[in-house]
């Protein structure tokens, strides 16, 4: 069975040595974060993840979630784990301390994410939902609801939903058919069915709070009618305790492909009592709050899986013995060499190693956005960095999601027959894996935000923000020898990445299918290239730190930087032909020859 | 024939003074007489005139072009200057709209005009056979209405009307006056109330008023529909009657009513407006006064307002909401059929004007491209209103009024299955009432784009630029990138463009028929590129537009500019680099990019600076030149005329000026022709200029601007540029610069200052607001 160790050596690297995490405590409201606060927190919860989580990974999946009466029963084991989760604290880690929270920065509870992720991702659903359902309400609730919900959301004692999906809607929310009738006492009923809900009905905590998109009586059509309610599986009572049950229940739980261990509910609103979050018709906005924290921590799903699946495949092509060297036998006294010696199975590794600590790097560039665009005392640099976290988003979510999926599905690879065995946990991975690159919005749907949104507002100032760090990044280094092998690629990458930028933004001015049609291999493009930023950064960093590099950290940083740049990197020259070929062909097939 | 070399106008009042400043915009030199106040001081005998006259200098927008053209007022009085009247040519009557006032004084003029001198009246409601009644056949002969719009600089329709005893020379004296030295576009009206355009559309906004209260529709709705649109402004209805003045409304529609025959459908819309009324009671009586149907509250913050017919009251604006104008998309039918209220609203104002629009024909005037051009001009509508049927279908409009059991005036019974305007062997033609379809003439010595476009294709074109063979070996290069801003393209073309007439033409006009000639660079693309950090890619703009633009300046044929409206930024530059420019009278010319945090880096800091040097007429050495382009360049200076360009050196003292928009391709085009012969390009200049020193002088100044809050501190770094560009660098005036040299240091210190935060700020901003960001 896979085992997992949490990277805490490469984590302590990204957030300190590429991003200046030390500097956290430079920003005012994270003064106590230091180094000696947070590398205890990462060690807890590495702790937490390989002894509580990762033990009930596999078990988990087998068992599956059990629907009976109304009733959802977690796999064994969950139930306890989670009441471990919550004692820890785990549940408020980055939450707002005036309710509770830790206010732990972004960029640590990324990692904190990553883990979990890595661990047990059906696990992680449960407070990643509540952590979503915690910022909306957060930004957008009323002082009476916030101060009713956000302290049993933080500590975990009850736990959080989103409710946007309906059978007739998916992507399209315009299509929102639940209904929402104000009652005199101010509050509102709702009626109408939601699927796809994940954590909407559980073991683990003694009240749920729903996060409904809904439309008012006199809501005008589309999107601009939906408004966002609270609706509680119980409803408090006077001391706030869960009292009578509200009119929500869970109809039946999906059966699906992968994250087996969390519940996917119907969920069926009967005349619920609810109270809205945010302004009537507003819903979209307040729900686009939680959407882009949920959007940032599933890319971080994808690296999750991608790094458990690394760690599952070099442990197997480590002590797996088939054939010999090519190069000459490397161990004779077996009777054959461990396959880590074919050049096919490094590619593997390589490929799962390099997207790993790429996405882990671009992870926590967007996360130290994230905390500058909450805390930095300068509104400018506040505006720049959100700029960039709305920038980077898709691309995060997008890019890191499909990474994850080709990482764990190398991870069978890798391990041949016995991969595709469930046994050794490796189809795990990528069954729990395919789900990230649909949830909180497919994919495609990323790859047109970024195209649609993002490239033209506020007239492509969010580009300034990618663009100019790098391009100045390039400029500085683009003449240094050593440095050479790193920048000269990226600076290929980073033209190409500008000119597909025009061509796209050209094209989609004139005609948005255009536009739309290459979307995807463009953020691809966009995502590589970041990726290629990055590792000529952690490139330069290695090569600062040779000679003072005692287990071989910046060495091994140094040959994956290369194998970046020559393997995986040129795929940004076949992404921007196919970016330049347009729209034409895949407009050209009638619809009927399909 | 009679030539008008001299004009007097009669009455100073708002009309009077700006007919009598249009009249010296042309250089012909008026009298401005007024009655004598009672009790007036005996030095202050004309002060009505003196006084209008002051009052125009301070008026915004200026109804004078110039300085030099104020200067050829003269103010007077109608008692002490009468006889002086018998000098003049045209004598323009704008006095009080009462016919006794007028005709006393018609009587006297008769006494004193020279004989073979015209005489009109600018009267917006006294029909001419009642003007000279009673008063000698020879006046009658002389006599004629010529009806200006307010402002009359800027309003370029005259409506004239001609009387039966009326001589054609003198109508034809004034007519080529009014056209060729006003620059106005004469329509001839017929005697009628109104004329044309205040007949249609006095009616067309009181339909709007009484359907949209009738209805109770939201103001900020009924602008949007009854706007944009339909090609009219989108001031639409409420805001426009904000703008002319509410008060002014019930004194025309009751002149109007009391002079229109009693079958008038005109009648049927003319009821009290009570709530209108009592608007105007509180001192709404729109942007002159405090509000009208729109105000700003300064209780709530600035906030805007509109007034709602519902509940009588103000309530915050909001934006409009027309379900209507979306489902309806580009279709003006669908708009017109749409079942809601809005779609019904449209089609009983829009359906009843253009109904009465189609009954003035024969009435008002004689052809629909008189009421047409009168719509267009008078009341800047983009499509007349039978270009507006022929849009929606003659059929289709006649269909829908007998549905409604409205009357169907003959020229849509005239037009049944046709169009009120075809092309016919390239020639623009329109239905006459008789049934025929006739040439649409233009005056002679027109020439015009469009036209040209009936008949022939471009000699090449792209997406944003095209080429046109205009006869006699001249070409003409059109911008036509959305609004006419310059970017690779039009540099692609420009340069291929000056290939082709070095090979095939004599010589090349650089003209369009936009709203503005050019309003710059395509800030949005070049924003954009920064934004992506593709340095190299603007600084290849950068280059390639000093590449044209010299190869523009070197070709070996004469090159005109040709600008109407704004020239501003890269479009004030290539009109530097011309040969000789041909302006109309309302060009704004300026060099507005230090706005947006940047510095004319096409050329425009070397031109202004060899211009200053040898046309400038200033002190010696090289100081003044230098000092007088960086002031103009730096606060962003912009000339509110072709006359105010010359002063500014945009335009050289010897570039031509054109006051009728119409007629400025033949003219640009005649004076290219002239210079054919024995052409030779200009030869590059040598600059003298003093490096440092100058730099640190000018740095100074704009220092103690900021010191007193005249300039921020991101002007004091974009200044700081323009004096590098403009001192030469590191040069001393021991070493001459070539024009490469300056051309370099106009793109180097461009290319800093796109890269900085605070120009990428203002890029933003003015892409975003269309204001400038004061960083």
């Amino acid at each position: 069975m896979a085992s997992y160790r949490a990277p805490l050596r490469d984590m302590r690297y990204v957030l300190y040595t590429l991003m200046g995490g030390e500097e956290l405590s430079s920003l005012p409201g994270y003064e106590e974060f230091t180094p000696d606060l947070i590398d205890p927190v990462l060690e807890e919860a590495a702790k937490l993840c390989e002894g509580v989580l990762h033990p009930l990974n596999r078990p988990g999946d087998e068992a599956g979630c059990v629907f009976e009466n109304g009733v959802v029963r977690t796999p064994s084991g969950f139930p306890e784990a989670y009441a471990t989760f919550r004692e820890g604290g785990w549940t408020a880690l980055s939450c707002d301390p005036a309710y509770g929270g830790q206010g732990v920065p972004h960029m640590v509870a990324t990692l904190v994410e990553e883990m979990i992720c890595s661990a047990n991702l059906s696990f992680g659903m449960v407070p990643g939902l509540s952590y979503g359902a915690y910022v909306a309400l957060h930004e957008f609730g009323t002082e009476d609801l916030k101060a009713a919900y956000l302290p049993a959301l933080v500590d975990g004692t009850w736990t959080g939903t989103m409710c946007l999906t309906e059978p007739q809607c998916g992507t399209d929310l315009g299509l929102v058919r639940t209904r929402a009738v104000p009652q005199e006492d101010g509050s509102y009923r709702l009626t109408g069915t939601k699927i796809f809900i994940s954590a909407g009905e559980h073991d683990l905590a003694e009240n749920i709070v729903h996060l409904v998109l809904a439309r008012l009586p006199d809501a005008p059509k589309g999107v601009k009618g939906i408004s966002l309610f609270l609706v509680p599986k119980f409803l408090p009572d006077a001391q706030g305790r869960p009292g009578p049950r509200n009119g929500v229940s869970c109809g039946a739980i999906e059966h699906k492909m992968g994250i087996k261990a969390s519940p996917t509910c119907v969920m069926n609103f009967d005349d619920a009592t609810g109270w809205l979050v945010g302004e009537p018709h507003k819903g979209l906005r307040a729900m686009f709050s939680m959407m882009n924290a949920e959007r940032l921590s599933v890319g971080v799903q994808g690296l999750g899986l991608a790094e458990a699946a690394y760690q599952g495949a070099v442990a197997y092509a480590r002590e797996r013995g088939q054939g010999r060297s090519l190069a000459g036998t490397k161990n004779p006294d077996k009777a054959a060499d461990a396959i880590i010696v074919h050049p096919d199975v490094r590619r593997m590794l390589l490929i799962q190693r390099a997207t790993v600590e790429g996405c882990r790097a671009l992870a926590l560039w967007t996360a130290r956005h994230l905390d500058l665009s909450t805390h930095h005392p300068d509104p400018v640099a506040r505006e720049e960095s959100a700029d960039f976290v709305a920038l980077m988003t898709p691309v995060v979510k997008a890019l890191m999601t499909d990474m994850g999926f080709t990482s764990t599905n190398l991870g069978v690879q890798v391990f041949g027959g016995h991969g595709y065995i469930r046994e050794h946990g490796m189809e795990q991975y990528v069954r729990d894996a395919r789900i990230a690159q649909i949830y909180e919005g497919t994919n495609g749907i990323q790859a047109l935000d970024l195209v649609g949104r993002k490239l033209g507002a506020h007239a492509g100032r969010y580009l300034r923000r990618f663009f100019h760090p790098v391009g100045a990044y390039i400029e500085a280094h683009g003449e240094e020898e050593r440095l050479a092998p790193f920048v000269t690629p990226l600076a290929k990458a980073f033209v190409r990445l500008q000119q597909a930028t025009a061509q796209v933004a050209r094209a989609g001015l004139r005609d948005p299918e255009e536009a739309a049609a290459v979307a995807s291999d463009y953020l691809r493009l966009f995502g590589l290239t970041a990726l290629g930023f990055l590792w000529a950064r952690m490139a330069e960093t290695a090569l600062e730190h040779q000679g003072d590099d005692a287990d071989g950290f910046h060495a091994a940083k140094l040959a994956t930087a290369r194998f970046y740049m020559d393997k995986m990197l040129p795929e940004t020259g076949a992404l921007f032909s196919v970016i330049m070929a347009g729209g034409a062909s895949i407009g050209a097939l009638d619809e009927a020859a399909f | 024939m009679t030539e008008i070399r001299s004009v007097a106008v009669l009455g100073a009042g708002v009309m009077g003074a700006g007919i009598a400043a249009q009249v010296a915009n042309a250089g012909i030199p008026v009298m401005l007489l007024d009655i004598v106040p009672e009790g007036a001081a005996p030095e202050r005998r004309s002060q009505l005139a003196e006084d209008a006259l002051a009052r125009m200098m301070k008026t915004d927008p200026a109804p004078f072009m110039s300085k030099a053209a104020a200067r050829l007022v003269t103010p007077g009085n109608i008692e002490d200057h009468f006889e002086t009247l018998s000098q003049v040519d045209w004598i323009v009557e704008a006095v009080i709209e009462r016919l006794d006032i007028k005709q006393a004084l018609y009587a006297r003029l008769e006494a004193v005009r020279k004989p073979g001198s015209v005489v009109s009246s600018n009267t917006s409601t006294l029909p001419l056979a009642t003007l000279v009644e009673g008063l000698p056949a020879s006046f009658a002969r002389d006599f004629l209405i010529t009806h200006f719009f307010n402002p009359p600089r800027y309003m370029r329709l005259l409506e004239v009307v001609a009387g039966p005893d009326t001589r054609p020379e003198a109508v034809a004296a004034v007519t080529r006056v009014a056209d060729h030295a006003l620059g106005k576009s004469v329509v001839a009206a017929k005697d009628r109330p109104g004329f044309i355009a205040n007949r249609l559309g006095v009616y067309w906004l009181q339909a709007a008023v009484v359907e949209a209260v009738d209805q109770g529709l939201a103001i900020e709705d009924v602008d949007a529909v009854i706007g944009k649109p339909m090609g009219i402004p989108k001031t639409g209805v409420f805001g426009l009657l904000d703008l002319v003045g509410l008060d002014l409304m019930p004194h025309v529609t009751k002149s109007l009513a009391a002079a229109l025959d009693p079958q008038d459908p005109f009648h049927a819309l003319n009821r009290p407006m009570p709530a209108i009324e009592r608007l105007i009671a509180d001192g709404y009586t729109g942007r002159k006064g405090k509000g009208g149907f729109y105000r700003l509250n300064k209780a709530e913050g600035k906030r805007k307002e509109a007034f709602d017919f519902t509940t009588q009251t103000f309530r915050p604006a909001r934006k409009a909401d027309v379900p209507a104008l979306a489902s309806a998309g580009r279709s003006l039918n669908a708009l017109l059929e749409h079942p809601g209220p809005h779609g019904t609203y449209a089609w009983r104002v829009m359906g009843r004007t253009l109904a009465y629009a189609a009954a003035l024909l024969g009435d008002a005037a004689d052809t629909v491209d008189a009421i047409d051009e009168a719509m267009r001009l008078g009341y800047n509508w983009k499509y007349g209103p039978f270009e507006l049927i022929d849009r929606l279908g003659a059929d289709w409009l006649r269909g829908r009024l007998e549905a409604e059991g409205w009357p169907v005036p003959e020229a849509l019974r005239v037009a049944a299955g046709r169009s009120f305007y075809r092309v016919e062997d390239g020639r623009r033609q329109r239905l006459d009432l008789d049934g025929q379809y006739r040439d649409v003439v233009r005056a002679p010595g027109v020439l015009l784009l469009q036209d040209i476009k009936l008949t022939s294709q471009p000699i090449m074109k792209n997406g944003s630029a095209a080429l046109w063979d205009i006869g006699d070996g001249v070409a003409c290069f059109e911008f036509t990138s959305k609004m006419n801003s310059l970017d690779a393209d039009i540099m692609d073309l420009l340069g291929k463009a000056l290939r082709r007439v070095k090979r095939d033409y004599k010589a090349l006009v650089i003209y369009n028929e936009g709203t503005n000639f050019s309003v710059g660079a395509n800030l949005g693309l070049a924003l954009f590129a920064a934004n992506i950090a593709a340095w190299s890619e603007i600084e290849a703009l950068v280059a390639q537009g000093q590449e044209t633009y010299q190869a523009l300046r070197e070709a070996p044929f004469p090159v005109v500019g040709a600008p109407s409206g704004m020239a501003l930024g890269g479009g004030c530059e290539i009109l530097l680099h011309c040969d000789a420019v041909q302006a109309h009278a309302e060009s704004y010319i300026g060099l507005v990019e230090v706005g947006v945090g940047l510095i004319p880096a096409w050329g425009g800091c070397a031109t202004m600076l060899e211009r200053w040097a040898t046309l400038g007429r200033l002190p010696k050495g090289p100081m003044p030149a230098i000092a007088r382009v960086f002031e103009i360049v730096s606060t962003a200076t912009v000339a509110k005329s072709a006359a105010e360009a010359k002063d500014l050196l945009f335009l050289r003292p010897t570039d031509g000026i054109t006051m009728n928009r119409d007629r400025l391709l033949a003219d640009a085009k005649a004076r290219a022709l002239a210079l054919v012969e024995g052409y030779t390009p200009p030869e590059a200049p040598s600059y003298t200029l003093p490096g440092p020193t100058a730099r640190t002088a000018m740095g100074l100044a704009v220092t103690s601007f900021r010191r007193l809050g005249k300039a921020t501190p991101y002007d004091e770094v974009v200044a700081g540029a323009l004096a590098a560009v403009l001192s030469g660098g590191d040069t001393d005036v021991l070493t001459p610069l070539d024009r490469d040299a300056v051309l370099a240091l106009e793109r180097s210190h461009f290319m800093r200052l796109v890269r900085t935060p605070g120009t990428l700020a203002r890029l933003e901003s003015m892409l975003m607001t269309r204001k400038p960001l004061r960083n």
